[in-house]
């Protein structure tokens, strides 16, 4: 029964869109048969910008009403009007003009840049668009001109360090590696902060389909699906992140929104733009550490102050301590220089076709790029992007289409395992990696040599295809009917190959008893539909529009990652028929449908009061039955008060305005089917039976997680907009957090979903400042710069104390906490790290000695930029700084005389009784004593320093070469990336402090761009 | 009916050129009523995927509940569990007592070797972790198959007696290892979650219950094949395990006479550990990689430098002269100069190399059920039974009777006999030097960090973070 009604409901819509299209024919139809009036008659003219050069493709329009042109391309129109008509003359990057028509047959109209007049910029909002000087929400933008300047593969490269609120990291300096975001904070204790991606208007997932079984020691199994777009092809990045912007948005929008929209082509004669650049990069910053001669001098005190000193002289026992007596004492080796000191080359090349007439405009593009690493061998990556975009309007302009497609392959050919922790740790008398007859050299079984995985082959080929159609129809003259038709897939192939040749020759394994491949073929597909109306009214002062929609949404994912083991050769080891076994690891498909219906009421008075109201009600299958559906919505309000009488005479301040919001939005991010209780198919057996693994715990009572949040800002412009000021104060509270509560062993299970009653509350003060220092002629000079002073606090937890994060969460401080011991230094008459005992119990234990709390939420944020241009060139150099806690050195490695390399400062050591070093005695790790306190010290606050940096994220030099005609522009630019950072960190590298993955590499790119 | 609708519909808009403020709300109105009737919540629901079943499926059927125990027997196979796997108990509590000299750099295995052990040791963790994940299987089993419909009497009291022994069996290996633990007995997440332990004598008496309930069920159960799924045998050998631990001398003689006068020794010493053997209770069937037994790919040294794990002097001067276990399960290599040479176990003589199923992974085998007697004989000062009982043994590896005649020296020469016949088997040799409280006297003299908290291992200190129900840790971490 209910089934019939569906189709009865479902068939009652497409008759609705039936209608919708007839009532359009009979609209267009009618449309035509106006008679031309009497009392019009023709103006021409040439539309020029203040020096004087012809535009083209302005579109000339009668305000209020849709007839309208464009010029041409030596900047000329022709058009028919009343005397009575006013004529509007827009073009992006102008202000708008109006001229009144009078009797004039002539009107040449020169256009102001306008680089100040915020009242030209419209933002995107995702359904709606609004002018940047009459929204309510807090929206972030970066557009191309500035996404052109860095030389960055992702797109979240880009944004780093732009955007107040918007904390970025880079995961790996890999090619085709992923980016950490957190927009205003992590509101989830366990949640992901992925914001929502939405690409030209469809949601696009950025959950990696990696598998950590193919992927797990490259990329840490994170293989960023934002890679497919290709920065050069973004027109602008919108990062909406209040409740104002995001609340339409509903329960998706907790972690704020990035809306990308891509380039279209422009009106006019067809344009080819050729983009070809050269990228160099390198390691920005080596460690220092131990030579041979300390490295050994430390192994054998080692040794010696274990007690085990006599066994040294007795060659029986050579094979324990190969570094020490079997291996060349003289030989010296910069692993950091062998393994990732190489040079990463990139060339990209992008080809651009564009153009159109005032009703069908056009864009082509192709781009191809090639990023090789900074390990030994031939590692590469490779990208090639197809992006189309086609825009239609009807002469009426009633009638819009738009169909954009972007279709990218990667191939990315990596070794199986980051060299970078054997970079740092290998010891600097291990053998050569290759004997003289250019095998593998395994030293007699001594070590594990790390170029053997370069004989294991990773590879992955990832294929995107977004497509995205807008039709939209002028129903009435104020009522828009519009549907958007989005599809995306997302599918990638990687193998993971262990060949025997790359094991140890004394093992005795084989390509039969030993090689393996490992494959993971995912797919993910999507589609969404979003009808919607939109209705706009004018009277005298009031203006309002009304915006209701609907949106459908299903999304299949499928991974199928085998293995096969045991090949008769290891040149068949491609083949997985030529397996001896064949193990299926995983074999899954999940669904998610998600529907919502959301609507917007925008109402202004005189262009001073503005009220928004947004909401959104959400339905997804991700939570159990009768827990599916949930309300969100928010209120925005803006006063424009620079508009109010007594200003309009201020020569100071030119621009006022005071907005605030409040609203809650949601989060669903958890992963499919959570609430049931399941049995997997892992694909082993157990004497021939198939295997059935339990994998999850009933629990169909959790339902939204809630965040709830508020921003006041103000918003001044001086000078006539010179100085632009915008700051704003944010408190985002998040609450029935739906995290996988973390269950002890005894439950058989590691976590369980559900909603807790706990709150998170994120505040923060964001400044974001543009000054137009000097704006002559021949030089301009601007700078920008914003901060972002972020505070993360547990507000609300009930019964912290008997819960599960006990001894992870303090009520009052951040959730970002990590609780150590306090490290008291060495001990002198030991030499052995010494720490705080909090519990005075003798021993020092964990958790009850953990109770040194730190903090690696960054303190403040930001970034300082300024571009300078004088005639044809324009130097352009961005400052990013952040102020911060990480671990350091001390994290990975406390104690010398261990075998592996270590930092030269750990030479700094304790040697005899009453010394006071900062670092214990050495060890050969035959300590009972040393182990324990080894360890500690890397869990105490010692391993913990500062990590505050200022980098020189981007610099970039352009030089447009004087044209020879105006049909050719050519640009010359050089471009470097991370070139220079101060920090006193003691680490890799301050932005990712990690020492198992290769930091982000400084970069530097030399371009020509010609358009003709 | 539509037609005309839809006609209608037509007309009114071709006739209103100019459309009044009110039929667009109208239209709006409309335009909501219709997507808001659509919301009805279908859409949202969603099949579940085709690799997973709800685990009510399960129970509907005797093919999957049997895929579910499979699950269970293929864990305890491989790697993270304790019984077996590449860091089981048979390699790890060896190198732990005073059978097995470690080799390898893994921290976790260096700590157990050096006795350094911490509450963070990742072995102790994962056999924690793999433990009570096992336990909850047979919970849900023991339950899904009590509630089910659709299982036959028989299929039930299969299903439910081969999951309480696993129960018993991992519930009695934990609390040999930690000591106090909590015995699990449902899948109620928020129970287990904040469960407290419970002392090792009332462990004991649930996993006795346990078993007792095991033989019961399991009476009359054929399980046919190649003893590779435990029956109502496997569980009576570790209830007579149990009571000997427990100190139950009369009750573990009675249960190992039971199975004495089921099952013959291998005659053969070479064949004890062949997947044919006739002493075999129950053993672990290999999957595909390796085709035969972890445990020979783990001892069986093929190079030296190199090697793993080799047995100890202190276990090889144990053996009396003339003992054929010595030739026939303990294998030697030497490095290339021949200037050193080390001995392993060689029970198990099927390396990765063969691409025959030769040798199972035995669990329990007959053997030491003859010694269990003979020490629960000892105890009941029945002297000559116990001569009897340990003498089969002796014989059958080429030895003399025992000259021992009192409970004092029979009980030490049955203990020295596990230790030649037990060796490298589920760390056998530790459980006795504990139980017997011989294990400070004998093991300080070799691990020299040796202290008297060693007997038990921490409590793994993450579980103790997230349940503060477990404190305090054992002593001595």
């Amino acid at each position: 029964m209910k089934n019939t009604q569906t189709i009865r409901y479902r068939s009652l819509i497409f008759l609705l869109l039936l209608l919708y299209g007839f009532t359009a024919i009979a609209q267009t139809k009618a449309n035509t048969k106006i008679p031309n009036d009497e009392d019009q008659h023709r103006i021409e003219g040439v539309v020029t910008d203040s020096q004087g050069v012809p535009i083209e493709g302005v579109h000339v329009l009668i305000k209020n009403s849709r007839s309208g042109t464009f010029t041409n391309r030596d900047g000329t129109y022709m058009i028919s009007a009343h005397p009575t008509d006013v004529l509007t003359f827009s073009y992006i990057g102008f202000q708008v003009e109006e001229r009144r028509v009078g009797d004039l047959s002539s009107i040449d109209v020169q256009l102001k840049e306008a680089v100040t007049d915020l009242g030209a910029v419209t933002v995107n909002a995702g359904y709606y668009t609004v002018s940047e000087k009459e929204r309510t929400g807090n929206i972030s933008r970066i557009t191309a001109k500035d996404i052109e300047l860095q030389p960055v593969n992702n797109p979240l490269g880009a944004i780093q360090g732009y955007m107040p609120g918007v904390n970025i990291v880079q995961s790996t300096g890999l090619p085709g590696g992923g980016y950490n975001i957190q927009i205003r904070g992590k509101n989830f204790i366990n949640g992901s902060t992925e914001p929502l991606y939405i690409i030209d208007g469809v949601p696009f997932s950025s959950q990696s389909l990696g598998s950590y079984d193919v992927s797990g020691q490259i990329l840490a199994g994170n293989i960023s699906p934002l890679n497919a777009i290709n920065p050069g092809d973004i027109k602008s990045i919108e990062v909406l992140k209040d409740a104002d912007a995001t609340a339409i948005y509903g329960s998706r929008g907790a972690n704020g929104v990035v809306l990308i929209t891509t380039k279209k082509g422009k009106i006019g004669r067809t344009r080819i733009n050729v983009n070809i650049s050269n990228t160099i990069g390198r390691v920005s910053n080596f460690l220092e550490l131990m030579n041979t001669e300390q490295y050994l001098e430390v192994r054998r005190e080692g040794v010696i102050n274990d007690g085990f000193g006599p066994f040294l002289d007795d060659s029986a026992y050579d094979f324990f301590w190969p570094d020490i007596k079997s291996w060349d004492n003289n030989r010296y080796t910069d692993w950091q220089k062998e393994l990732i000191g190489g040079t990463a080359y990139r060339n990209n090349a992008q080809l651009a076709v564009s153009g159109g007439s005032s009703q069908t405009q056009f864009l082509i593009s192709g781009a191809y790029q090639k990023e090789t690493t900074v390990f030994p061998g031939d590692a590469n990556y490779k990208k090639a992007t197809v992006h189309n975009k086609l825009n239609h309007q009807s002469a009426d302009n009633r009638f819009k289409i738009n169909l954009s497609t972007i279709y990218t392959d990667e191939k990315n050919q990596l070794p199986r395992t980051d060299f970078t922790f054997s970079a740092y740790t290998l010891e600097p008398n291990a053998p050569k990696l290759y004997d003289d007859e250019g095998n593998i050299n395994w030293e007699n079984n001594t070590w594990d040599n790390p170029i053997a995985s370069l004989e294991e082959d990773y590879q992955v080929e990832i294929n995107s295809l977004i497509v995205n159609a807008g039709i939209s129809y002028m129903l009435f003259p104020n009522l828009e009917f519009k549907t958007s038709l989005g599809y995306n897939t997302y599918s990638l192939e990687s193998y993971k190959t262990l060949p025997s040749s790359a094991r140890n020759p004394q093992l005795g394994f084989t390509p039969k008893n030993n090689s393996s491949i490992t494959t993971n073929n995912s797919k993910r597909q999507s589609w969404i539909a979003e009808p919607q109306l939109n209705w706009n009214k004018e009277w005298n002062k009031t203006k309002i529009n009304i915006l209701m929609g609907a949106t459908f949404q299903r999304e299949t994912t499928q991974q199928f990652v085998q293995k096969g083991t045991g090949f008769p050769n290891n040149n068949l080891i491609f083949n997985l028929s030529a397996a001896e076994i064949l193990e299926v690891l995983q074999d899954a498909d999940s669904e998610y449908s998600y529907q919502a219906f959301f609507g917007r009421f925008n109402f202004s008075w005189d262009s001073k009061y503005i009220l928004n109201l947004t909401g959104r009600r959400d339905g997804s299958s991700r939570f159990g039955p009768g827990k599916q559906f949930g309300n969100f919505g928010a209120v925005g309000l803006a006063w424009l008060f620079s508009k109010e009488a007594i200003f309009s005479g201020s020569s100071i301040l030119s621009f006022g305005k005071l907005r605030a919001s409040y609203g809650t939005t949601g989060s669903d991010n958890i992963g499919d089917y959570k609430f049931l209780d399941t049995y997997n198919i892992t694909g082993f057996d157990y004497d021939g039976i198939t295997i059935l693994e339990p994998t999850g715990i009933f629990n169909p009572l959790f339902g939204w997680e809630e965040n709830q949040k508020f921003e006041v800002a103000l918003e001044l412009g001086f000078f006539n907009d010179r100085l632009f000021l915008n700051t704003s104060w944010y408190r985002n509270r998040s609450s029935n957090q739906l995290i996988g509560i973390p269950l002890t062993a005894t439950t058989g299970f590691s976590e369980l979903t559900g909603n807790f009653d706990a709150t998170v509350e994120n505040t923060g003060f964001e400044v974001d400042l543009q000054v137009i220092n000097l704006q002559t002629k021949n030089f301009n000079w601007t700078t920008t710069f914003n901060i972002t002073v972020p505070r993360n606090k547990l507000i609300k937890f009930d019964d912290l104390e008997t819960s599960t994060y006990a001894n992870r969460l303090i009520i009052g401080e951040p959730i970002t906490i990590v609780k150590l011991y306090n490290a008291l230094g060495i001990d002198p008459d030991t030499g052995i790290y010494q720490f705080e005992d909090y519990n005075a119990d003798g021993n020092i234990r964990s958790p009850e000695d953990k109770q040194w709390v730190e903090d690696f939420t960054p303190k403040f944020y930001g970034g300082l930029r300024n571009t300078l241009s004088y005639k044809n060139l324009t130097l352009d150099f961005f400052f990013q700084f952040k102020k911060q806690k990480a671990f350091n050195n001390l994290r990975w490695r406390t104690t010398p005389g261990l075998r592996g390399n270590r930092p030269v400062s750990l030479l700094d050591r304790w040697q005899q009784q009453g010394d006071t070093n900062p670092y214990q005695r050495a060890s050969g790790g035959l300590s009972p004593s040393v182990g324990p306190s080894d360890f500690n010290q890397s869990e105490s606050n010692a391993a913990v320093s500062d990590a505050s940096f200022i980098r020189l994220r981007n610099i970039s030099l352009n030089y447009q070469v004087p044209s020879i005609n105006n049909n050719l522009e050519v640009n010359v630019y050089l471009q470097g990336q991370n070139l220079l950072t101060f920090t006193d960190y003691e680490g890799p590298d301050p932005e990712q402090p990690s020492s198992i993955v290769l930091p982000p590499l400084k970069n530097i790119t030399l371009g020509l761009q010609v358009v003709f | 009916m539509k037609q005309i609708q839809k006609k209608i519909f037509l007309k009114k808009y071709r006739i209103n050129d100019l459309i009044c403020r009110c039929q667009i709300l109208k239209l709006l109105t409309l335009f909501s009523l219709i997507i808001g009737l659509t919301s009805c919540s279908d859409f949202v629901e969603v099949e579940p995927p085709k690799n997973l079943l709800i685990s009510e499926t399960v129970f509907s059927d005797p093919a999957t509940v049997e895929s579910a125990l499979a699950n269970i027997f293929y864990k305890i196979r491989e790697q993270g569990s304790m019984v077996s796997g590449r860091s089981g108990m048979t390699t790890l509590m060896g190198i732990y007592s005073d059978e097995l000299d470690y080799y390898g750099f893994d921290t976790n295995s260096n700590e157990l070797f050096h006795h350094n052990v911490t509450a963070s040791n990742a072995v102790l963790l994962s056999w924690w972790n793999n433990a009570y994940n096992l336990i909850y299987a047979t919970n849900d089993i023991i339950g899904g198959v009590e509630n089910s419909n659709a299982l036959n009497a028989e299929n039930k009291a299969r299903y439910k007696g081969q999951a309480l022994f696993v129960r018993a069996y991992i519930h009695s290996l934990l609390t040999n290892l930690y000591g106090d633990i909590p015995y699990i007995t449902s899948t109620n997440y928020s129970e287990n979650n904040s469960v407290a332990r419970l002392p090792v004598a009332e462990v004991y008496e649930h996993v006795i219950s346990d078993l007792t309930s095991a033989v019961d069920l399991l009476e009359n159960i054929n399980v046919t094949g190649e003893r590779v799924l435990p029956s109502q045998d496997t569980a009576l050998a570790l209830l007579s395990r149990i009571y000997l631990y427990v100190q139950n001398w009369e009750m573990a003689e009675s249960t190992a006479t039971q199975l004495i006068g089921k099952h013959s020794l291998e005659p053969n010493i070479s064949k004890v550990f062949l997947k044919e053997s006739s002493e075999t209770l129950w053993q672990l069937k290999p999957g595909d990689s390796p085709k035969n037994t972890h445990e020979a790919n783990q001892f069986i040294i093929q190079a030296i430098p190199g090697q793993q794990f080799a047995l100890t002097d202190s276990l090889l001067d144990a053996f009396e002269p003339g003992d054929l276990r010595l030739n026939n399960w303990i294998g030697t290599a030497s490095n290339i100069d021949g200037t050193v040479t080390l001995y392993f176990p060689y029970k198990y003589k099927a390396y990765i190399t063969e691409s025959q199923s030769l040798e199972y992974s035995i669990v329990f085998r007959l053997a030491e059920q003859y010694l269990i007697r003979a020490e629960a004989r000892a105890h009941l000062e029945n002297i000559s039974g116990a001569q009897n009982d340990l003498n089969r043994i002796r014989n059958r590896a080429g030895l003399s009777n025992t000259m021992a005649n009192s409970m004092n020296d029979l009980l030490e020469a049955i203990i020295q006999e596990r230790r030649v016949e037990l060796f490298a088997e589920h760390g056998q040799r530790w459980f006795d030097l504990k139980r017997t409280g011989n294990a400070g006297s004998i093991l300080s003299l070799v691990k020299p960090n040796w202290q008297e908290t060693d007997v038990l291992f921490p409590i793994p200190e993450s579980e103790l973070e997230i349940n503060p129900n477990l404190l305090p840790q054992n002593l001595g971490y």
